[in-house]
Parts: C-alpha cells; sequence; structure tokens
C-alpha cells in the first residue's frame, strides 16, 4: 500500500502505456532490417553455405565474430548487474535494469549467430544426442543454456518488485491482458518481511551465480579457439582475455543503452552524468585491463617470433592493419583519454567514446578470427581469391544487420513490458531518497 | 633360347591393373557407338608345387578407351602339340581378370616338357574374340628350414621333370625369397642355386610374422625362360609376433568416444554447484508464492 | 630332422588359424586378400568368382564382394582387425603429376574444388632446396579433430584410420580449425558430383558427399577391404606414395615393396610437424637425390593450378 502511494510509476507509466509514431516507424525499420536477415537466411538454406565468403581456410567468418561479440555483451552486463547488485553500489538504480536486459537479450541472440556457422541445422538435436564431452562445443552448449537459466532467473528476480507495482497501480491503462500477466507473474509478491527476505537471499545468490557462470562460459567460448593448435589461437591467455573484453564491450553498450532510453524516455532527471561518468569510469578500468591482455599477447607472440606467430603479426600490420589500429590502440586508449581526463568527461564524450569502443571490440574478435584462419601452418596455395582472402558476403553482413535489428527490438519491447528504471526499492531498508538516484 | 613367354607375375598384374584403373563394363551392356572394338587378352602363369594357376586380363580397346570386360567367358587349354587339353573356363571378373588352377599332374608336354597354354576369349556378338599363349615347363621349389649353430637356415631346392618323369636339379638360377604381406609380397632375400639345385640363406631375424610369430614363406624363379614362373611355399615360425590390436579402444582419451574420467567428474561438479543454487533460487519464488496464498485471507 | 621341423610348422599353424578364428583376430595367414572380413557385412549375391592371393593361392570370393564393399556405419567405426595402416612418401620421387589428386577425386566421386589430397610447393626456408609435397590426411594417433567434434561424427579407428560419418556430421567445422594441416574440406553447396554415386552411403567409402559437411581422405578403407591400397598410392606414376600395415612393418607403392622400419631409418624417414604432438601416421622421406628438378612439376599444369604457386617464394625468385 506504501508502495502506491509513493508510486513513481506515475511518471514511467506513459513508456508503457503508449508508443509514439516515431516508436513505431523504429519498430517498423527493425522488423524490415530483420525481414532482410531472414531472407539471406533462407538464401543460405537454399543455396548451402557458399552464399557466404566462408571457404575451407577462414571456416567461420563474422558469424563467429558476432557470436563471440553478443556473447560478450551479455556477460558483460550479467557481470556488471551482479557485481553492482552484490556490493549495494548506491548509484545502480537507473542503470541496472538496463544491464539486466543487455543480458538477457543478447544471450538469445548470440547463440543464434553459432547456428548459422553449423552446416546442417536439420542435425542440431545430435548436439544432445550423441554430445560428446571432450568437445569444447559440448562444454559450450551445456554452459550457455546454463547461463541462460541463470540469467532468466536473475532477471526475474530483479524485476519482480516492479511486476508486484504494476499489478498494484490501478490507473495504469493497459489492457486487461497486460493486467493479469503482470498478476500472474508477480506471484503475490506483496512486500511482506518474509518475501522481502527471501527474494533478497535468492537475488544475492542469484547475482553470486551469474558472475560466475559469466566468467566460466565466456572462458569455455575462448577455449574453443584456444584448444586448437592454431597460431594466434593456441594461448593460455585467452580465457581471461576473452572476459575482460567482453566485460568492456558491454560496459560500452551499456553507456550506449542508457544514452538512448535517456534521450528517448526522457529520463535526464534520473539517468544523470554521475552515472555516464561512474559506468565510464568502469570502461576505463576494464580499458586498461583489455589493453594489459592484449600486449601480453602479442608481445610474446612477437618477441617468441615462432615461425607462424611471425606470419600472423606479419599479416596483423599488413592486410588488417587498420583493425588492429582501431582496435588494440584506439580502442583502448580512447576511453583512457575520455574518461580519465575530467576536463573530457561529458555525456557526449563518453558516449562517442563508448560508440568507438563496440566498434573497435568488434574488429577486435575479427582480427582473432580471420587471420588466424588466413595463415596456417601449411600456406594456403589455391588460385581462387575467395579461398586465399575472406570477405564477408551480404548474406552475412545482412543477418549481422538483422542480429542487431533484433537486439534493438527485443530492448524496445522489453522497455515497453517493464520500466527501464526499476520503480520499487529494492532493499526494504533502503532510505526513500535512495529509491530513485 | 628366343624369349618365349610373354608374362608377369599375376601379383604385377594385379597393381598394374590397379594403376591404370580400368572402368569395367559387362558384356550385355549395350552401346551406341559405331567405333570397332578391339579385344586384347594376355595370359600369365605362375607354377606352384603341384598346380598351375593360369590368369587371363580381357580388355577392350575403343577408340582411345581401354575398359576391361566383365562377365566374358574365358576358355584355357594346354597343348604340346599333338593333344589338346580343356584345361576349364572362368568368367571375367569387374577388372576382366579370369583365373584357373590346374593340377600339374597330366599337363600335355612335349619332349622337353614344355606345355603351351592358350587363354581363348572366343568373342561374343559386339566384341571380336581374342587369344593368348605362352609356353612353358613344370618345376617345383621346395623349401626347408632348419637351425645350424643357433642360426636359423633357409634351404631351397628346385627341381624340373626328365624325358623319364624322374625329378632332377634344376641348376644355377636365382631364386627370390619373399613373404607374402597385406598388399603385395616383401622380398626378404635372394638364393644362387649351386650344381644341384640347392641353395641356402641364412633367415632375418626381424621379419614380422602373425600374431603367433607364423610366416609363409615364398620361393619364386621369376620371369625364366623355360619355367616362367615357378613358386614354392612353406610355413615356420620364426617371425616377430606382431602387435594385436583389439578392435575395442577402451581406453579414455580426448579423441575417444568415452570422455577421461577427471573430465566428467570436473563437469558433473560444476553442473550440480551451479543448479543447485538455480534450484534454491526458484524454491525462494515459490515460497515467495505460498507466503502470499497464507497471507491472502488477511486482506 | 629337417621334415619333422617343417611338419610341426605346419602343425603349428594349423592351429593357429584355428585359434585366429575363435579370436575372431582376423590375421589371414597366406592371404593377401582380406575379404573374409567384409563377409557378414557385404551384400552376398551367392555367385563366387574365383581370385588370386599375393601367395599364389586361389580363394572363392562372393561375386558381390569384388564390388568395393559398402559396410555399415556401425562395421565402418570399428576399423580392419588386427591392422595399423601407415603411408610413407618419398619427397624424392614427386613432380606435381597430379595423378593422385585426380584418382583420389575420381575415386571418392569429388568434384574439382574438392581435395583430398593436395600437393604443396614448399620451400623450409629462404636458402633450403624447395620441394613437392603431397598431402594427405596424417591420421594422427593423437588426432585434435577427433577430440573437438562435439558429436562424435568424426572418428579414429582400431586400424588407425580417422574418417568420418558425413550422416552424423553437423558441419560446425570445429575439426577444419582443430586440424592444424589444413586437411579437411567443407562442402559449401551440393555438387553435382555427388549424384555420380549411385551406392548407399557408407563412411568407408566417403561418398557420396553431403552438403555442409566436412570430409577429408580416408585412407580408403574400401579398397584396402579387398587387398587394394588406396587410390593416390597406386595412381602415382613415380611411385611416391607407399602403403602398408605398419604392424606388418611392409610399405608398397604397388610396384615395390619395403620393410618400413628399415625404408625409414635407411632413409631418414620423419613426420610432419613432429613438435606439435598429432603423432601422425603419415611418414615423408626427405626430397634428397632428386629424380626430377622442382620446374618439371611445372611441366604441363593446367594453368589455374599453376596459378596456385605463383606466390611461393620459388615462383617469386623465378620472376626475377
Amino acid at each position: 500500500m506504501e508502495l502506491q502511494q509513493k508510486n513513481p510509476l506515475k511518471e514511467f507509466a506513459p513508456q508503457l502505456e503508449q508508443t509514439s509514431i516515431q516508436g513505431y516507424a523504429w519498430i517498423i525499420f527493425l522488423l524490415a532490417v530483420i525481414g532482410l536477415g531472414v531472407y539471406a537466411f533462407l538464401q543460405q538454406v537454399f543455396h548451402g553455405h557458399e552464399v557466404t565468403g566462408m571457404r575451407d581456410n577462414v571456416v567461420w567468418g563474422v558469424y563467429i565474430v558476432n557470436f563471440i561479440f553478443f556473447m560478450g555483451i551479455s556477460y558483460a552486463g550479467a557481470l556488471i548487474s551482479g557485481t553492482l547488485h552484490l556490493f549495494k553500489t548506491a548509484w545502480r538504480k537507473p542503470v541496472i535494469r538496463m544491464a539486466e536486459f543487455i543480458t538477457v537479450i543478447s544471450l538469445l541472440i548470440g547463440p543464434c549467430f553459432i547456428l548459422l556457422c553449423i552446416g546442417r541445422l536439420d542435425r542440431l538435436p545430435y548436439l544432445v544426442l550423441f554430445g560428446r564431452i571432450q568437445s569444447p562445443i559440448t562444454w559450450d552448449v551445456i554452459a550457455i543454456s546454463t547461463d541462460i537459466f541463470g540469467c532468466f532467473i536473475f532477471l526475474y528476480l530483479a524485476v519482480l518488485r516492479d511486476l508486484a507495482t504494476l499489478r498494484d497501480y490501478e490507473l495504469l491503462r493497459l489492457p486487461n491482458w497486460r493486467k493479469k500477466l503482470y498478476k500472474t507473474l508477480a506471484l503475490g509478491y506483496t512486500g511482506t518481511p518474509e518475501q522481502q527476505q527471501r527474494l533478497n537471499r535468492a537475488t544475492d545468490i542469484m547475482a553470486a551465480m551469474v558472475i560466475s557462470i559469466a566468467i566460466i562460459v565466456y572462458s569455455v567460448l575462448a577455449w574453443i579457439f584456444s584448444v586448437t593448435l592454431q597460431p594466434g589461437w593456441h594461448s593460455t591467455i585467452f580465457g581471461p582475455y576473452f572476459v575482460i573484453a567482453a566485460v568492456y564491450s558491454g560496459s560500452a553498450v551499456l553507456i550506449l543503452a542508457m544514452w538512448v532510453f535517456r534521450r528517448v524516455y526522457h529520463l535526464e532527471a534520473y539517468i544523470t552524468k554521475k552515472h555516464f561518468v561512474a559506468v565510464g569510469v568502469i570502461m576505463l578500468v576494464l580499458a586498461a585491463f583489455f589493453g594489459y591482455f592484449t600486449f601480453s599477447d602479442y608481445l610474446t607472440k612477437w618477441y617468441g617470433s615462432e615461425k607462424n606467430d611471425e606470419l600472423l603479426i606479419q599479416l596483423l600490420f599488413k592486410e588488417f592493419y587498420w583493425p588492429f589500429i582501431i582496435s588494440n590502440y584506439v580502442g583502448v586508449l580512447l576511453p583512457l583519454l575520455v574518461v580519465g581526463i575530467a576536463r573530457f568527461r561529458t555525456i557526449t564524450n563518453i558516449t562517442l567514446t563508448a560508440i568507438v569502443v563496440v566498434i573497435s571490440l568488434w574488429l577486435n574478435r575479427y582480427i582473432i578470427v580471420v587471420p588466424t584462419l588466413e595463415s596456417p601452418y601449411l600456406p594456403i596455395q589455391d588460385a581462387r581469391p575467395e579461398w586465399l582472402n575472406y570477405s564477408a558476403t551480404w548474406v552475412e553482413w545482412s543477418l549481422t544487420a538483422a542480429g542487431v535489428a533484433v537486439f534493438c527490438l527485443l530492448f524496445t519491447l522489453a522497455s515497453k513490458f517493464i520500466t527501464i528504471i526499476p520503480v520499487s526499492g529494492i532493499e526494504g531498508e533502503e532510505k526513500k531518497e535512495d529509491v530513485l538516484i | 633360347m628366343k624369349r618365349v613367354f610373354a608374362f608377369i607375375a599375376f601379383f604385377i598384374t594385379m597393381m598394374s591393373a590397379a594403376l591404370q584403373p580400368m572402368n569395367s563394363f559387362a558384356e550385355n551392356n549395350s552401346d551406341s557407338t559405331n567405333i570397332p572394338a578391339e579385344s586384347r587378352l594376355a595370359i600369365t602363369y605362375l607354377c606352384g608345387s603341384d598346380s598351375v594357376i593360369l590368369t587371363a586380363t580381357l580388355s577392350i580397346k575403343k577408340g582411345d578407351n581401354t575398359l576391361a570386360l566383365e562377365n566374358a567367358p574365358i576358355e584355357f587349354t594346354a597343348s604340346n602339340g599333338t593333344i589338346c587339353k580343356l584345361l576349364g573356363k572362368a568368367k571375367t571378373d569387374q577388372e576382366g581378370i579370369a583365373v584357373v588352377k590346374v593340377v600339374s599332374a597330366g599337363l600335355p608336354g612335349d619332349k622337353d616338357g614344355m606345355v603351351a597354354y592358350v587363354a581363348k576369349f572366343a568373342g561374343t556378338g559386339k566384341y571380336p574374340g581374342a587369344e593368348a599363349s605362352l609356353n612353358a615347363k613344370p618345376a617345383k621349389i621346395r623349401l626347408f628350414f632348419s637351425i645350424e649353430d643357433s642360426l636359423r637356415i633357409l634351404k631351397v631346392t628346385a627341381t624340373q621333370k626328365n624325358e623319364k618323369g624322374e625329378e632332377v636339379a634344376i641348376p644355377k638360377e636365382t631364386v627370390l625369397i619373399y613373404v607374402p604381406r597385406l598388399f603385395s609380397l616383401l622380398k626378404i632375400g635372394e638364393i644362387a642355386l649351386d650344381e644341384t639345385g640347392t641353395g641356402t640363406l641364412e633367415f632375418p631375424k626381424e621379419i614380422v610374422g602373425d600374431t603367433l610369430g607364423n610366416l609363409v614363406v615364398v620361393a619364386k624363379i621369376e620371369e625364366h625362360d623355360k619355367f616362367g614362373f615357378v613358386q614354392g611355399k612353406n610355413v615356420i615360425n620364426w617371425g616377430v609376433h606382431k602387435q594385436y590390436y583389439k578392435a575395442e579402444v577402451p581406453s579414455r582419451e580426448l579423441w575417444t568416444p568415452i570422455a577421461p574420467l577427471w573430465m566428467i567428474i570436473t563437469l558433473l561438479v560444476m553442473l550440480a554447484g551451479v543448479w543447485a543454487h538455480y534450484m534454491y533460487a526458484v524454491y525462494e519464488l515459490v515460497m515467495i508464492k505460498r507466503l502470499s496464498k497464507k497471507d491472502k485471507p488477511l486482506f | 630332422m629337417e621334415e619333422e621341423l617343417n611338419k610341426n610348422q605346419k602343425n603349428s599353424r594349423r592351429q593357429f588359424l584355428k585359434k585366429g578364428i575363435i579370436a575372431g583376430a582376423g590375421v589371414a595367414i597366406g592371404s593377401g586378400l582380406i575379404a573374409a572380413y567384409v563377409d557378414a557385412t557385404a551384400t552376398e549375391t551367392g555367385e563366387k568368382v574365383k581370385v588370386l592371393t599375393t601367395d599364389g593361392e586361389i580363394m572363392e570370393v562372393d561375386k558381390g564382394l569384388l564390388k568395393l564393399p559398402r559396410v555399415s556405419r556401425e562395421e565402418s567405426h570399428k576399423g580392419i582387425p588386427g591392422r595399423k595402416f601407415v603411408m610413407v612418401i618419398d619427397l624424392g620421387k614427386c613432380k606435381n603429376a597430379r595423378k593422385c589428386v585426380e584418382a583420389c577425386q575420381k575415386g571418392h566421386h569429388l568434384p574439382k574444388s574438392q581435395e583430398f589430397m593436395k600437393v604443396y610447393l614448399l620451400q623450409d626456408s629462404e636458402k633450403t632446396s624447395p620441394y613437392w609435397f603431397p598431402k594427405p590426411c596424417f591420421h594422427c594417433d593423437n588426432p585434435l579433430c577427433v577430440s573437438v567434434c562435439p558429436v562424435g561424427a568424426t572418428y579414429k579407428r582400431s586400424d588407425g584410420i580417422v574418417l568420418i560419418d558425413n550422416e552424423r556430421c553437423i558441419g560446425c567445422k570445429f575439426c577444419m580449425t582443430g586440424c592444424p594441416y589444413s586437411t579437411r574440406v567443407f562442402a559449401w553447396k551440393h555438387y553435382p558430383e555427388f549424384d555420380e554415386d549411385k551406392e548407399p552411403y557408407s563412411p568407408e567409402a566417403g561418398s557420396p558427399g553431403q552438403e555442409g559437411t566436412v570430409s577429408k581422405c580416408d585412407f580408403c578403407p574400401d579398397l584396402i577391404r579387398v587387398g587394394k591400397i588406396p587410390y593416390c598410392a597406386s595412381a602415382c606414376p613415380m611411385g611416391v606414395i607407399y602403403f602398408g600395415d605398419v604392424d606388418e612393418d611392409t610399405v608398397t607403392n604397388g610396384t615395390e615393396t619395403f620393410q618400413f622400419s628399415k625404408l625409414i631409418s635407411d632413409r631418414a624417414g620423419y613426420r610432419y610437424l613432429e613438435t606439435l604432438g598429432t603423432r601422425p601416421c603419415v611418414y615423408y622421406l626427405p626430397p634428397v637425390d632428386r629424380q626430377f628438378e622442382v620446374e618439371r612439376g611445372f611441366g604441363d599444369l593446367d594453368p589455374a593450378i599453376k596459378e596456385r604457386y605463383k606466390d611461393t617464394p620459388y615462383s617469386k625468385k623465378n620472376k626475377q
């Protein structure tokens, strides 16, 4: 009852109740991009994987890059929201829901990209029916499905109070089915002390769980590469390196989401510069770690200069010069400068930096995957240019765009279902002024 | 003596056939092209201790293509100029090869003991007939094993029959010693026969036999003007025991069907740990739901 | 005395044969043909054909077995009992005639774009001599490709052969990145050559190929079952490729037969990239006492094939 009276939901209700024309146009645009992706996918199904730029040497291309990228964002969401929750960071409230959404949504999209790599989708059940425990792909199947479960439980625990608030807020102008849905999902949570206690306990445990699973899952993903003997992949540092890169990219995506929702839903009062700087500092720390890992990885390869490592580094500095410079220099140094120097720390600057970081992290995965496959132990001796060098086709780019579109669409729809900023107190003992901001 | 034998050893035939993989086609195949077909027949011969093996290879040359003819009947005969004896009939296989094995006793030989062997393909409506022949005198190679001064000795004798039907030595010939392998014969030595048609060889030590160390040893006179290919065989357990792999591999390796135990244990421990916590969280949710039902009458 | 000894040998052979049969060891002594192993699985036509064994014994074999046997998928997992196959490639004799590639493609019904056997032009360092390097699958004893397969579609058999079951393969291509020798090929679409093969699929034949799955050199177990060496080995005009059972210590290229251990020790045989620890079953004899100049390998090559070697250090040097 108390919740209802002091309900800040009044302010957020329009976000759930109505969609503007621009909003509809945005959704239609996203659907169109997804439609193109569906068309590209059908091309691939009916004409074989030949429609992609992948060939016998570069057997994995943009799809696997997207897979790593989306999984990375997801684990980042889990790590950030989990950590912020566990450490009861004061400023977390306006951004934590976004981080949770990022986790779950990108976790649904990521695996779709690895499915696009698979030659025989009709045999997908074999992964379960004939799974071999020794294969890192089996580890990945187990780990990702475990992670999806965990993240859904964590998200559900996190939104339960809001669902109860939405159920109890009678002024909400929403169709009946929505109200019924809120009622069912709210599980009859009324905020009794015992309910609160149980909810807090479960949330704490799940926050710890999603953090540890995020680390395991992203390491498993890295091991898909590092268990092979390929030069450039066969590295012990890959597990932690991938985890750091993932969280790093995720922090940047979180900043982008903050900026977008701040603008679209006019949340200037709630998401302030303070939040941008706070997440920006997380990004800065991660940038430093990321730069450190990248440097150690390439330094040892360069210094030891094993024949194939040397060839790989030559390739990186020749054919992949710009992606290499952007991802490993610009992508590392820019956040250090922009967030590090107080004068540059504006919302716009931090957001622009986040865009650069997202792009450079995507490129980072690209130059991890493709150049290694282009420089195997036995030199590629082939007359066909597409066999020598990988370049993604329109099919792969369309599906990549579709992946981003699905991400945006699901994020949009999620923000229409639950407020993008938690409207109810997270801890019962929390002070009222802490509820917002 | 002029070279009267136009043959090659059977295993060479086999391998040369494999070298130029020929497409076979059944004799009853219909083909519409009007290029005249040319039949080619080759005959090879191998004289064993008491039998003779004749092999005929039939191929059809049509334009630039040479194809083995399958299912074609081949007739084998032996003669000494006066008597002609039918040895047998055989049909060609996919590689155009037909084989017969006949007992060497009773083969019609001339006064030198030479037998003329003929393989004949009568021809069918589509393909012309063909014939191949060779002359050879039956001979015999025997192998004996003995241990002298702790050395393993292989002794070989070669004999032929004289006009009276008595076995007499074949002097001063070279005998090649082989052991049969999966795909071919492995040469392990050569013996030069003396005047008495006898020769010895110290048997090599490191030849692998079967799993019990048994070895088949083959001694051969090859491409002889008079005797053609003659072969003798014997068995001895002088081989190194062959390593035997069990068909089922019970080991637990990264590449075997069954995973290493530590891997399964690690995985199970991790999964159990994580899912137990999930279960706990779900349990708490169920409890929250229950609490609300308990509370209901109060409202 | 001598006779006694020989008699004993005969007895022991007989005993062995009995034991062999009981144990199912199938070490068919004195028989080059191992057709006896496929009796149970190949379709028997009832019509018998006489064939010769390597030591000149006549054996009656069912006519159906003379066709290359296509054993069932279950059977193809087992391997030919009592065998462990090995290949030896003599680099001193290779002149890039490419007959191995062509015979292999024909035998496996492969399109031109899929090569189970690839011929590289290698040069280990600037001042060392270039050489032609035919590369089949190495059928490693520690096969990383098999380790990483998530569904057991690729497997190593008791006879050492690493096979792919194209009806199990999901096409994730992990094995292709796992193999450090770029051995595996992927069917990027349904190639018309796949339709040439009308027989039912068997992993041992590796044919007909299937879109969206991985395939590779298979050591031709279907040929081995009828006592023949793989397509590449028998097709090579120079006799570069030797094949055999390593436990029998013998390899043959069809015309010459060598004792494997002696060949390797006399000619300093080695395995490619030994340091990777994959333990290949393919050995190379170093390119010494060349029979041909490297240049001969460019002889009458298809221009498209010639184009492949244009970026090799050797070709670049020649251009200057």
